[in-house]
């Protein structure tokens, strides 16, 4: 019974994973720009829930302003930091430097208006209760697993069925044909930010139920996006979200065998693993020189 | 003929000489500086918050008083709590800022500052680890704060009369936490307990359902929890909300506002160093009477004892100003040897050779959101 309440646990980390990873991918895809600052639209739409919901809001609308608000950042990081860093032909350093500071001073800013300190929701929802003899599921079980499956599949849907999403896809293959067909590079890079940016909103605001945010928590969001993104394979948006979630379930169902100490060890085992045996990646196109 | 040439050359060599008899002189007025290596950032900022609260009542009360004849700045470095960060900040306040005193906190920040501490001969004072070899860091590192052996060990008997024998135990992965392990696995089974499961993470974790899993197979009586900073709410929360019902315990790093404002964590037990500020002497009465005028709440434990270690210093450097003695590492640590006992919030506090504050332990409970003592 231990192994299946690891997976069940497992399967519910690994679905927020997933969802925080498919946001990097998208925006890493399409637009070939490493959003370090991905971890703090999911730290941003967490507390943005967290005190609207607290403040009287009913579920749902402080769920949209935490939606809105990790959006509308992506937006303004995509326009002010990014784009005029681009425009000046910025190395891949600069932007990464750019995106840490913006993370930095964000993070510094949340703590000095929520409080430098452990934060959550209580509610019922993340309250587990004995389904069968020694297995223990919460009602967010159901909800992350809901979420993320109908998410992934408005996402496909969208990127293989709007003419928008066809159209970000082709951005990730090749920007200079996107021109030649009068679409806008920099109107599609604006929407993979906003729609890269918004699929975290969820998971942060399931985390802020579960096991809580602190105003560094966008950090370890990060960490895992990067891991996912490179075993899903860098680009595949499938590819990140299957890798979010076998990352997550990997380091729960470990607890059957290693000591606690070592379950967030295991992604990275995971990670070391893809990058000699597969640096590809599960769904990643192998390059050769 | 001479006349004007040497007026001419005394006057050059009395310029000159200027800004070399300055310090002299300066040194008089010069502030002592108070070093503070709390984290201020990251998840343990909390701390930094509580701590910098004490210490700031303390420099008010100190001035109301006029207890030193030189002022007092406080100078702060962020140790993000940890001991690479810590080190860096340490060096600076002893090198750049040349502080006369430094308060810290935190095991591994600790055991990483003391050395530092002990070759610029600077007094280090911890108000908020418990880690138990702390005791014997250095002749100038003291701690305000009874160690983790003293509070880990007064609930084990409590534990027993309470039919809670068997005992998880939940530890972070660092100094702290290591010595709590060592502490339980050594001394629980002579008082009678038996340690049912040790689980430990790593400082960064912030998931727990998995270990929530793995608690519950081991069957405990109770769980003890040994870790600090945002990582306790979550694992409190974690447990809670994964079928962990077993009363959970810790010790005093669990009282911060997170925790007690956490629903689940209603009936957590934990011990601490006994205060009473309503029944205490004018000093205590005083120092809660302005804290709660100030923040609005009942002061906490570390609000306390960095208060302590800031009062701690004005009272050795006033003795050593009467002296008419320079107040430095060893004159302090003199004068501490040689007087021992004195009167800090809370009653009189008895220092031993190591510079380590004793106090008597009492056991409390989360109820309604309120730290409140029920047993010692």
């Amino acid at each position: 019974m231990l192994l299946l309440q690891l997976l069940l646990q497992g399967l519910q980390t690994g679905a927020l994973y997933a969802l925080t990873a498919a946001g990097f991918a998208l925006i890493f895809g399409a637009t070939r720009i490493f959003h370090f600052a991905h971890g703090t639209a999911f730290t941003l739409a967490g507390y943005v829930f967290l005190f609207g919901f607290t403040g009287g809001l009913p579920w749902w609308a402080a769920a949209l302003c935490g939606i809105a608000v990790a959006t509308l950042f992506g937006i303004a990081m995509e326009r002010l930091v990014y784009r005029p860093i681009q425009r000046h032909e910025g190395s891949f350093f600069t932007v990464f430097v750019a995106a840490f500071g913006v993370a930095v001073v964000v993070q510094n800013l949340i703590g000095m208006l929520a409080g430098r300190g452990f934060a959550s929701v209580d509610t019922e929802l993340s309250r587990a209760s004995e389904v069968l003899p020694e297995v223990f599921l919460a009602p967010v079980f159901w909800i992350a697993i809901g979420v993320a499956v109908a998410l992934f599949a408005a996402l496909s849907a969208f990127l293989t069925r709007h003419p928008a999403g066809v159209a970000l896809r082709a951005l990730a293959q090749n920007p200079d044909l996107i021109r030649t067909y009068g679409l806008s590079s920099n109107r599609l890079s604006v929407l993979a930010f906003a729609l890269g940016s918004a699929l975290a909103a969820p998971a942060a605001i399931l985390t802020a139920m579960t096991s809580g945010l602190n105003e560094a928590i966008g950090h370890h969001a990060m960490l895992i996006s990067i891991a996912a993104t490179i075993v899903g394979g860098v680009g595949s948006l499938r590819g990140a979200a299957l890798a979010g979630l076998m990352l997550g379930v990997a380091e729960s169902l470990a607890l059957a065998v290693v000591d606690t100490q070592w379950a967030e060890g295991v992604s990275f085992f995971v990670l070391f693993a893809f990058i000699i045996f597969r640096p590809s990646g599960i769904f990643g196109v192998v390059q050769t020189r | 003929m001479f006349g004007p040439l040497i007026a001419r050359r005394a006057l050059l060599g009395t310029a000159l000489a200027a800004p070399f008899i300055r310090p002299s002189f300066a040194q008089g007025s010069d502030p002592y500086v108070i070093g503070t290596l709390f984290p201020m950032s990251g998840p343990n900022a909390e701390y930094g918050k509580l701590f910098t609260d004490g210490v700031q009542l303390a420099i008010d009360h100190m001035r109301a008083e006029n207890l030193l004849r030189r002022p007092v700045r406080v100078q702060s470095e962020d140790s993000q709590a940890l001991p690479q960060q810590a080190v860096i900040g340490m060096t600076k306040l002893i090198n750049v800022d040349r502080a006369s005193w430094v308060l810290t906190g935190f095991t591994s920040v600790s055991k990483a500052v003391a050395p530092v501490a002990d070759r610029a001969r600077t007094i280090t004072v911890n108000g908020g680890a418990v880690g138990p070899d702390l005791e014997r860091l250095s002749p100038y590192f003291w701690n305000v704060i009874p160690l983790a052996h003293l509070e880990t060990r007064a609930i084990f008997p409590f534990l027993i009369r309470r039919d809670l024998k068997r005992v998880a135990l939940i530890y972070v992965d660092d100094p702290f936490g290591d010595a709590i392990l060592q502490l339980m696995q050594r001394e629980f089974p002579a008082a009678g307990g038996t340690v049912a499961g040790v689980f430990s993470i790593p400082r960064a974790q912030q998931n727990f359902g998995a270990v929530a899993a793995r608690v519950r197979q081991a069957r405990p009586d109770a769980v003890y929890i040994a870790s600090f900073g945002a990582q306790q709410p979550q694992i409190i929360k974690g447990l809670r909300d994964n079928g962990v019902r077993q009363p959970l315990i810790s010790y005093s790093g669990i009282n911060i506002g997170s925790v007690l404002s956490l629903p689940e964590a209603e009936g957590l037990i934990f011990t601490s160093q006994k205060f009473d500020f309503s029944a205490g002497d004018a000093l205590t009465r005083r120092f809660a009477a302005d804290f709660r005028a100030r923040h609005g709440a009942d002061p906490a434990i570390y609000n306390t004892n960095y208060y302590n270690g800031t009062r701690l210093f004005a009272l050795l450097a006033a003795e050593l100003e009467r002296e008419n003695k320079p107040v430095n590492g060893d004159t302090l640590r003199e004068t501490l040897l040689r007087i021992r006992e004195f009167d800090l919030v809370g009653g009189k506090a008895s220092f031993d050779e190591h510079g380590s504050m004793t106090a008597a332990i009492q056991i409390n409970e989360i109820r309604g959101g309120r730290m409140t003592p029920i047993a010692g």
